[in-house]
């Protein structure tokens, strides 16, 4: 048992400790870089940039996506509700409406209100990570044999009960894949903050292009594909397959 | 005691049962028949109310239904339906469970509790309490949605076609059960069905439905000899009626005691039905039979006038 536990925690703990190599990593990553950009007069980001940038990447990612899921869930939850039923078909269309709206315009409207910094992608990642919680939470709420409801109810459980007992840990697997996708997806997307001052992953990637530097953009691109990597090995280790 | 009067239900413009009166008697067990759509699962579920009824009253012991709040009223009458309804992330022991939590029991009286049902029910707690709802056998599940019906020791249980979806042996298996823990527990029992020769294995009383309407209502033999109508009739088996009532009746009840007679080769155990006998007789092309009882001692004789019943009223009813 223990031995299949060290297996499955295997694959997160070998992004993190490259993702931590890259963010930490030394001068010896220097060859490696300077392979793809022989004539820079720079191949290594500054390094202690990086770790910051890392850690403000994921503050801005968990925040986004903790307030995608406390509203995504919450509000797949009302609308499966007797008393907010009415609203559920007005509540899939804005999270696909959600989804459909690029990012990149999110930002150019929001940075008007918001001004630049952190708060714009903040909102365009909120609202590009509504719709996967949203369907999913609504498509396993949905999903729950009805006989299973009825069950519940026949045995004289109350609304509170049913979802705390029954719905919500059936629909489990089927919300938190939802979540996983949406954040995986945002991790990606919130490179585009480094558009309008935000300060993040995305930052090497914008140097290396204004400066035509190959190193600084495979730095942050590699970066953020491995901190992705590794909340997606996460979330596959919480989703047990069933049965 | 349930009593139904003049009670009503409509979805839209579609009057699903149509002021229905009915009073089920303490310790019986009603059997709600009829085809698909004629309301007697909705009769049913308008008594826990999973779904209201507009018109008329509903009375359990003596009081409207109304007048109890909808949980609390269900957590005090047993529920089992054809797909069981376990949940499927709770363990056998904790879905029996249930009822007697949200009750507040405390913990150990649960567990005593469920462990005196799943041995009522035929299900060894080693094996069975901790198992999940899919390593079950559809008997065996059916068995655990029973025992959690039974859970908080109800005085009323609703059935909505529990055996519906289990192969003829396992059912016939479950309805033995059933009859037998119900001479013991004696609850008030609904129990809806479409199975006709299980309404009338299991049945004190039948109510026959018909688009909302009760048709007729009666001891299965009362029915079985007096169809009030062709439907009922047709219901009933039609010119099968003959064999379903033998099919209801025992030997014991038609045997002639111990003649000084020479006894026939052929026997048939008193607890059989008519039926049973008759199939005997059909396979041994024998006229008469020797009635045995438990220890295989001849305790009477049956012959084919006495099956038939020629010069009797037919006094089988109890």
């Amino acid at each position: 048992m223990s031995g299949r536990q060290v297996n499955a925690w295997a694959a997160p703990l070998l992004w993190l400790s490259l993702l931590l190599l890259l963010a930490l990593g030394g001068d010896w990553l220097e060859p490696l870089l300077r392979w793809s950009e022989p004539d820079a007069r720079r191949v290594l980001y500054p390094q202690a940039d990086l770790l910051t940038l890392l850690v403000r990447h994921v503050q801005v990612v968990a925040i986004a996506s903790g307030l995608a899921v406390v509203i995504g869930v919450g509000a797949a939850i009302l609308v499966t509700r007797p008393g907010g039923r009415d609203f559920l078909p007005l509540v899939a269309q804005f999270a696909s409406m959600g989804q459909t709206f690029p990012p990149v315009a999110v930002l150019a409207l929001a940075v008007p209100v918001l001004g630049f910094g952190t708060w714009p992608i903040i909102v365009a990642l909120l609202l590009y990570g509504l719709l996967p919680i949203v369907r999913n939470t609504l498509a396993g709420l949905e999903g729950v044999d009805p006989a299973v409801q009825e069950a519940a109810r026949g045995m004289g459980m109350g609304g509170a009960q049913r979802l705390w007992q029954v719905e919500l840990p059936l629909a489990a697997p089927v919300i938190l894949a939802g979540i996983r996708t949406s954040v995986t997806v945002n991790i990606a997307t919130a490179a585009l903050g480094a558009t309008v001052g935000a300060s993040n992953l995305g930052a090497p990637i914008i140097a290396g292009i204004v400066n035509n530097n190959t190193a600084y953009i495979l730095q942050g691109a590699l970066m953020i594909g491995l901190l992705a990597l590794v909340v997606d090995s996460v979330f596959a280790r919480l989703l047990p397959a069933r049965q | 005691m349930i009593e139904l009067k003049g009670v009503t239900k409509r979805f839209g413009d579609e009057t699903a049962v149509d002021a229905i009166s009915l009073t089920v008697k303490p310790g019986e067990l009603c059997a709600l028949v009829g085809t698909s759509g004629c309301g007697k699962s909705t009769t049913l579920r308008m008594i826990n109310r999973l779904i209201e009824h507009d018109e008329g009253e509903i009375h359990i012991d003596g009081r409207p239904i109304r007048e109890f709040d909808g949980r609390l009223l269900r957590r005090r009458i047993g529920y089992a339906i054809q797909s069981t309804g376990l949940f499927p992330h709770w363990t056998v022991a904790r879905n029996i469970g249930l009822v007697p939590r949200l009750l507040k029991w405390p913990a150990a009286r649960v567990r005593e509790r469920v462990e005196e049902l799943m041995g009522l029910l035929g299900l060894p707690v080693d094996q069975f309490a901790d198992r999940y709802p899919a390593q079950l056998s559809g008997g065996q599940a059916q068995r655990v949605g029973v025992a959690r019906a039974l859970a908080a020791d109800p005085d009323i249980l609703l059935m909505d076609e529990p055996f519906g979806a289990l192969d003829p042996i396992t059912r016939e298996g479950l309805q033995a059960e059933l009859r037998d823990l119900q001479s013991r527990l004696r609850k008030t029992i609904v129990f809806v069905t479409h199975d006709m020769d299980e309404a009338l294995a299991l049945a004190d009383r039948l109510v026959v439905m018909k688009a909302g309407h009760i048709v007729q209502q009666g001891t299965p033999l009362a029915l079985l000899r007096a169809p009030a109508d062709d439907f009922v009739a047709s219901l009933l088996g039609g010119d099968d009626r003959g064999l379903k009532e033998a099919a209801i009746t025992q030997v014991a009840e038609r045997m002639l005691p111990l003649s000084p007679r020479l006894l026939p080769q052929a026997r048939v155990h008193r607890d059989a039905t008519l039926r049973q006998a008759l199939a005997v007789m059909f396979r041994e092309h024998a006229d008469r039979l020797a009635v045995v009882d438990d220890e295989a001692m001849p305790i009477g004789e049956l012959s084919l006038r006495r099956i038939v019943g020629a010069g009797r009223d037919g006094s089988g009813e109890s």
